[in-house]
């Protein structure tokens, strides 16, 4: 018991050695360009926590990214890696937007979030799913083609903002319609934070408890952990690669959604912000713990929504932020862990002595 | 002809010893691995170390190799004292070690791993020269090889061979072999040992771990017993021991053999396993099983030799439905497995032990319970969740049946060594009610009690009725335990012999050259 918490604690240092460090190189970046460190910090420190306003931009900021970390954390659990998170927020975006634009007045309010929400899961999890099947199939890395699958679905997204869907009444910069009012997910109480938050808290509750309690999140752990080991104790790998896939597709697609029903109401070009490549940082920073997803999520979200006081307050490039992202990636997840006797590889257990 | 009878007499080197250790005391944390240790190794020597699963041995053999560090105590090698900090070190002064856990390259040629271990001259690599030097080697020691085969290619047996040829390229002037006869046939075992005794006539020195209480007294010149960390027996001279006395020295008590008497297999039930004209391809794509017919009734125990290599994998894997036929069909207890693959064979009633559980077995982030839950998922599910406390009841009942003293259920596989992940593996298989139970190498890696123990399961599952196929290099084993023994050579039957109508060379024989 000690040795455990002796070993929590030494995680824990370290974890916050690794964030200090990446402050303090990045403060040293700032220096270069001609900026005061510590003013800088504040600045972030004050235009964020200590905003309200700004706390609200944060969580808007933070829910598709929990779902599409999520999207990466469940495939991982089972040894997969999908980079396709950005892909598969736009086909849930796309799913949403194409059912609001079809179905637009024709059903209630709440009923049509909800369709919506079906929509882009199914579209997201088709589109991870089809990377799964690949990978079973033709025996191609599911992170070539999901990587790939990305670039399909930028273009997809352009060609029916550019060519069908295209608002005719609009002007400037190609878009859809809007989305109908009633249609764009409530805020919740008085404040700026639109539902999504919530079905994004709900998601990783749910993510957490089915990985954890549930046989299928079981079955997932061995195939992720030695998959011939899962073969050979009958479980239908197959099927549980494409289930992990599916539901991680699923998940980003209903990020998508959460952020054009909560906060851009059109499809446009960019609008996804690059959210599958910062969440997949996410994932990878909480080593696909779902609750730590979420909290990672939350974190970069904070950075980025800090990065504005960077541009407005200390004067630096509105790319500096991404410079920040980084070091702190680099440096969780290059900070080492407790060292761990690694299992014995080759074909005869060792003896032990 | 016979390794026993061929024993020469042992040359009597006095003087300075080779490879001195003085009281080395090496913990890690609380454990006391090696305690005030004392061991010796003169030139041209073959010294053999004994012990059990635990006692120290590879701990020891790893200080010397560089790999462990002492807390205290000498090391001296030629004479002067030295510091050995790595395994560079160690090869520099002429120390080499052949692992139980293979170091090759599956990837590489066998002279491509070779040259690993060799200094290069130049940037080309002279794969001619290379080729032909390993030849030459290889005849010189008696340790067949092709240069030119892939590593992935070949069995465990195999790459042993090609990783004690390594070593002795190498150059060096003490060999550490960590159970090297663990996977070869009588009659390789009696090439090695000539290679042994050829390095031993030119002053050169070997130290040889194993658990073949025979092998020690047919190639050693001396031996000793570490147990519990200590040395018990210190350089004796092994022919003035009886396997009694040895084995007691290691174990600290007596053994007990195995039940004479056993209940006839059951001719009338339905058979546990039939093979009839089973072939099937090796990872290779090479036809790597032929026509193999084999019925195993319900109670029967077969065994099954072979140098390794010959198709036993395969075998064990056809039987399980782990691996596509190319021909042929496989039926467990009357379920016929037609492409059902590893599904229909669990369900039929099969269990396995693999040979090669991390592989194959285990998943090393999961706890010693979740191994067990996921043997027979069906029967612990709750809901869409898992039943863990039912999990951990039946995991106590089955420690207690099979007494293999597995380690704790919340325990971590990854952090369990060979011998404990064994036994998870032996207690999950065999303390199920199986119909039919495939073991690979059960006892590899085990020490002599639990050994002993997981012969006695095997025959136990053998008289509750289950039919047992039992996968082994050790020839010794395999006459104790079964009642017919499968040999199998090139992938084909060479032949079915019954314990007391064969003896070990007659297997031997078949083994090496096939049905005559």
């Amino acid at each position: 018991m000690n040795l455990d918490a002796a070993r929590l604690a030494r995680g824990a240092g370290r974890l916050a050695l690794a964030y200090a460090a990446a402050l303090v190189l990045f403060g040293a970046f700032v220096v270069t360009k001609g900026a005061n460190p510590i003013q800088m910090y504040g600045d972030m420190w004050r235009s964020t926590v200590l905003n309200g306003t700004s706390i609200g931009q944060v969580l808007v900021k933070a829910s598709p990214l929990i779902l599409a970390g999520l999207a990466v954390a469940v495939p991982a659990k089972a040894g997969l890696v999908n980079v396709g998170g950005e892909g598969q927020v736009i086909m849930g975006a796309v799913a949403a937007g194409g059912v609001a634009l079809a179905l637009d007045g024709t059903l209630p309010g709440g009923v049509m979030v909800v369709v919506m929400m079906l929509a882009a899961a199914t579209a997201g999890g088709l589109w991870a799913g089809l990377a799964a099947v690949l990978r079973l199939t033709v025996r191609v890395n599911e992170a070539i083609t999901t990587l790939l699958l990305n670039y399909v679905a930028i273009d997809l997204l352009l060609y029916l903002i550019y060519q069908p869907w295209k608002d005719k009444f609009g002007s400037g910069q190609p878009a859809t319609r809007a989305l109908a009012v009633a249609a764009r997910l409530p805020l919740i109480g008085t404040s700026k934070v639109h539902a999504g938050f919530v079905i994004a808290v709900v998601a990783t509750a749910v993510i957490f408890a089915l990985l954890r309690w549930t046989s299928w999140g079981f079955r997932l752990r061995v195939v992720g952990g030695n998959a011939e080991a899962a073969r050979r104790a009958g479980l239908p790998v197959s099927a549980l690669l494409i289930s992990a896939m599916v539901v991680g597709g699923a998940l980003a697609g209903l990020g998508g959604m959460v952020h054009f029903a909560g906060a851009e109401f059109k499809l446009r070009p960019g609008m996804t912000l690059n959210f599958g490549y910062i969440a997949f940082l996410a994932a990878w920073l909480a080593r696909h713990d779902p609750l730590k997803v979420a909290g990672a999520a939350v974190l970069l979200a904070l950075i980025a929504i800090g990065g504005d006081s960077l541009q407005l307050d200390s004067g630096l490039p509105a790319a500096a932020v991404n410079v920040l992202m980084g070091l702190v990636l680099v440096a969780v997840m290059g900070r080492g862990q407790t060292t761990r006797r690694s299992p014995k590889v080759a074909g005869i257990p060792a003896v032990a002595s | 002809m016979s390794l026993l009878t061929e024993e020469v007499a042992a040359p009597t080197i006095e003087g300075e010893p080779l490879l001195a250790v003085r009281d080395l005391t090496v913990r890690f944390g609380e454990v006391v691995a090696n305690d005030s240790v004392n061991f010796e190794v003169r030139a041209g020597e073959v010294h053999a170390l004994l012990g059990e699963n635990g006692a120290g041995k590879s701990t020891l053999m790893k200080l010397i190799y560089g790999v462990n560090k002492p807390d205290s105590g000498e090391l001296h090698f030629g004479g002067s004292p030295v510091r050995i900090d790595s395994p560079a070190a160690a090869r520099r002064l002429g120390i080499g070690m052949v692992f139980q856990d293979l170091r090759l390259v599956p990837a590489l040629t066998v002279a491509e791993n070779v040259a690993l271990a060799l200094p290069l001259k130049g940037i080309r690599l002279d794969r001619a020269g290379l080729v032909r030097r390993i030849e030459e080697a290889a005849d010189h020691f008696g340790l067949a090889c092709d240069p030119s085969a892939l590593v992935r290619h070949l069995s465990i047996g195999e790459r042993q061979r090609v990783e004690i040829l390594k070593v002795l390229m190498a150059g060096a002037k003490l060999v550490i072999l960590d159970e090297p006869t663990s996977v070869l046939a009588p009659q390789e075992v009696d090439a090695l040992f000539a290679g042994l005794r050829q390095l031993r006539a030119r002053g050169l020195s070997v130290v040889i771990i194993t658990h073949k209480l025979h092998e020690a007294r047919a190639i050693a010149d001396r031996v000793s017993v570490l147990r519990g960390g200590k040395m018990v027996l210190v350089a004796a001279d092994p022919t003035a021991h009886d396997d009694r006395s040895l084995i007691e020295a290691m174990v600290g008590r007596t053994v007990p053999a195995l039940p004479a008497t056993r209940p006839s297999p059951r001719a009338a039930a339905t058979p546990a396993l039939e093979l009839h004209g089973v072939s099937a391809n090796g990872d290779g794509g090479h036809l790597a099983l032929q026509d193999v017919d084999l019925v195993i009734a319900s109670g029967e125990l077969v065994g099954v030799a072979g140098v390794s290599g010959n198709g036993q994998r395969e075998l064990y894997e056809v039987a399980l439905g782990l691996r596509e036929l190319a021909g042929g069909r496989v039926v467990v207890a009357g379920t016929d497995l037609s492409g059902g693959g590893p599904r229909a064979a669990i369900e039929a009633g099969g269990v396995g032990i693999p040979e090669d559980p991390v592989a194959d077995a285990v998943v090393p982030g999961l706890s010693v319970a979740e191994h067990m839950a996921l043997a027979d998922l069906k029967s612990v599910r709750r809901g869409f969740g898992i039943d863990w406390a039912k999990v951990r009841s039946r995991l106590a009942g089955l420690d207690e049946q099979t007494g293999l003293r597995m380690a704790g259920a919340g325990r971590k596989v990854a952090d369990l060594s060979g011998g404990n992940i064994q036994r998870v593996i032996l207690t999950r298989a065999l303390g199920s009610d199986a119909r039919l139970v495939v073991a690979a190498y059960p006892s590899r890696g085990l020490d002599v009690a639990t050994t002993r123990r997981t012969q006695e399961l095997l025959l136990e599952r053998r008289a509750a009725g289950a039919g047992v196929l039992v996968i082994s290099e050790d020839v010794d084993e395999l006459l104790e335990l079964s009642d017919r023994i499968l040999v199998l050579h090139a992938g084909r039957v060479a032949g079915i012999v019954r314990p007391g109508e064969a003896d070990r060379y007659d297997i031997g024989e078949l083994m090496l050259q096939g049905a005559k």
